[in-house]
């Protein structure tokens, strides 16, 4: 779960100007689904980047998972970040590390022993059907590819909190229902999950509750 | 296929190369080495210069068993020798005296006894004195001893020994000046080395902090890298530094002892440890760990505050 008041986000980067989120308040409990609508600058990035501790908020009250993050010291954050999982639209595959070394990197660095990896990295990467590509490096990969690679990232570690970041935009439509689909069951399993997108047709053909912003304010938080 | 080559995707032997960071830790270290073997030597010529003979003083007391001057400000005395002994006793700046009994002052006279050939020639008094390390003996004690025994001689060699060891303090400070340039040279090649690391690799630092990993995870796993690199570059410095110090002792041995060079066999590595002074020696040794600990602290440091842009 993760409940947000009146939060708002001005880019560090001056020259930018603007505020990316005014006053935002959101509140969802654990293991429900949520869209994030909103038009190209609305502001959908910068409110997962806040879920997602990349960034922290310029002011308001953020509280993720239980834990009130704008004054937490910075090994609690750390190990806030591995109950959260997060795709993101530009990947973020390591080139030089192949793909089952990039899937595997979450449970090695909760240091997981490696019999336990493997069945993993392999489980995760049938259901996203690149168990062929275990070795082949990122580069090497299409954009949907890669896509899959990340959210098999994201979410081996069954995280309590996902935010995606238009995480259909590479995926045909099969594959795309069946990445919704699944991120349905691991709501119903109790992961809270956010997923951004202007994709109509999919929020059209999976309804949920949704929170719509619009330069950097929050419009609706409405049931779809 | 290399998979269990990066297992946290910091790569850092890419990031942090195995050849230039210890070439460079090992020439730091002879460097080091060098300089600490110099102050080494400027301490303990200090030590023999300040302690040795150069720093005694002698008194030459003729006709000692004479009855001494009166003087009104001191205890009357029996003799011209305890007149003198009880001045010398008096003065704070003397740390030790000592009368040479008649087998040493026959043992020092001996050359000049012999060529005159009279076995009973009378022989003054002579009383070796040791001054407090730091002070000189009052200007009025030559005074004070002459009223007391009028002839008395002073042979003063303090002077110089005060002047050596001056010159070799001040060798000692260049020493210590070295051994700060040189580590503050390294700890900048270190901490360079370490921040291009980091930003060879900031886009798996910034992935692998974002998954949860801590500040002191990361620091520790370039600070173990760096200070292994250390601890090899300070093991060869060493190393390379040992023969040649070997040598410079050998060379600089009949400063400290007397005569010529002693003989050695080269090819006897006993012989070139035992060639070093026991203090130098252990520097040595201690040299690659203190380089890889210094390495290590540097690393931690530099990692933790380049981390602290990260949210």
């Amino acid at each position: 779960m993760f409940r947000l008041h009146d939060v708002s986000y001005t880019y560090a980067d001056s020259r930018t100007g603007g505020a990316a989120l005014s006053h935002v308040s959101a509140e969802v409990a654990q293991g429900e689904f949520r869209w994030l609508l909103g038009p190209s600058g609305a502001g959908k990035s910068s409110l997962l980047s806040i879920l997602s501790l990349e960034v922290q908020a310029t002011s308001g009250m953020v509280e993720i998972l239980g834990m009130p993050v704008m004054h937490a010291r910075r090994a609690a954050l750390a190990r806030l970040r591995r109950r959260i999982g997060a795709v993101r639209q530009d990947f973020r595959l390591l080139p030089d590390m192949n793909v089952f070394d990039n899937v595997a990197l979450p449970l090695r660095l909760q240091h997981r022993a490696e019999a336990e990896i493997r069945h993993e990295v392999h489980a995760i990467m049938k259901w996203v059907g690149l168990e062929n590509r275990l070795d082949a490096l990122p580069p090497q990969l299409s954009g949907g590819e890669q896509q899959r690679v990340a959210i098999a990232r994201a979410v081996i570690y069954r995280p309590d909190l996902l935010v995606a970041d238009e995480p259909t935009n590479a995926l045909d439509e099969r594959q795309a229902a069946r990445l919704i689909t699944m991120f349905h069951r691991l709501a119903e399993m109790g992961t809270t999950i956010v997923v951004a997108t202007h994709n109509d047709a999919i929020v059209r053909r999976y309804p949920a509750q949704a929170i719509e912003l619009a330069h950097g304010h929050m419009v609706r938080d409405y049931n779809g | 296929m290399a998979r269990q080559r990066y297992h946290d995707g910091l790569a850092l032997r890419q990031a942090l190369p195995g050849q230039f960071l210890p070439f460079l830790v090992a020439a730091m270290a002879f460097l080091a080495a060098l300089a600490l073997a110099g102050g080494l030597a400027a301490h303990g010529l200090s030590q023999r210069w300040t302690h040795g003979a150069g720093a005694v003083t002698t008194v030459q007391v003729p006709r000692p068993d004479d009855a001494a001057s009166a003087d009104s400000t001191a205890t009357p005395a029996s003799s011209r020798i305890a007149a003198v002994q009880a001045v010398l006793s008096a003065t704070p700046a003397v740390a030790a005296s000592h009368r040479l009994g008649e087998d040493e002052l026959r043992a020092l006279l001996a050359p000049w006894i012999e060529q005159t050939g009279d076995p009973a020639l009378p022989l003054p008094a002579v009383i070796e004195l040791r001054t407090v390390a730091g002070q000189a003996l009052p200007a009025t004690l030559m005074a004070s001893l002459q009223a007391r025994a009028p002839g008395v001689m002073m042979e003063h060699d303090s002077v110089w020994s005060d002047r050596l060891a001056a010159l070799a303090g001040s060798l000692q400070a260049c020493a210590l000046l070295a051994v700060l340039v040189v580590t503050t040279v390294a700890v900048c090649v270190v901490m360079a080395a370490t921040r291009a690391g980091l930003l060879t690799r900031r886009q798996a630092i910034a992935l692998i902090h974002s998954l949860g990993a801590t500040d002191s995870y990361i620091s520790g796993r370039f600070a173990t890298r760096v200070g292994l690199l250390a601890l090899g570059g300070g093991l060869a410095g060493s190393v390379l530094a040992l023969p040649m110090l070997g040598v410079l002792s050998w060379l600089a041995a009949p400063f400290g002892t007397t005569g010529d060079a002693p003989a050695m066999d080269w090819r006897d590595p006993q012989a070139w440890a035992a060639m070093l002074p026991h203090a130098l020696l252990w520097m040595l040794v201690a040299l690659p760990p203190v380089a890889g600990l210094a390495g290590w602290t540097t690393t931690q440091l530099t990692v933790r505050a380049w981390l602290r842009r990260l949210p």
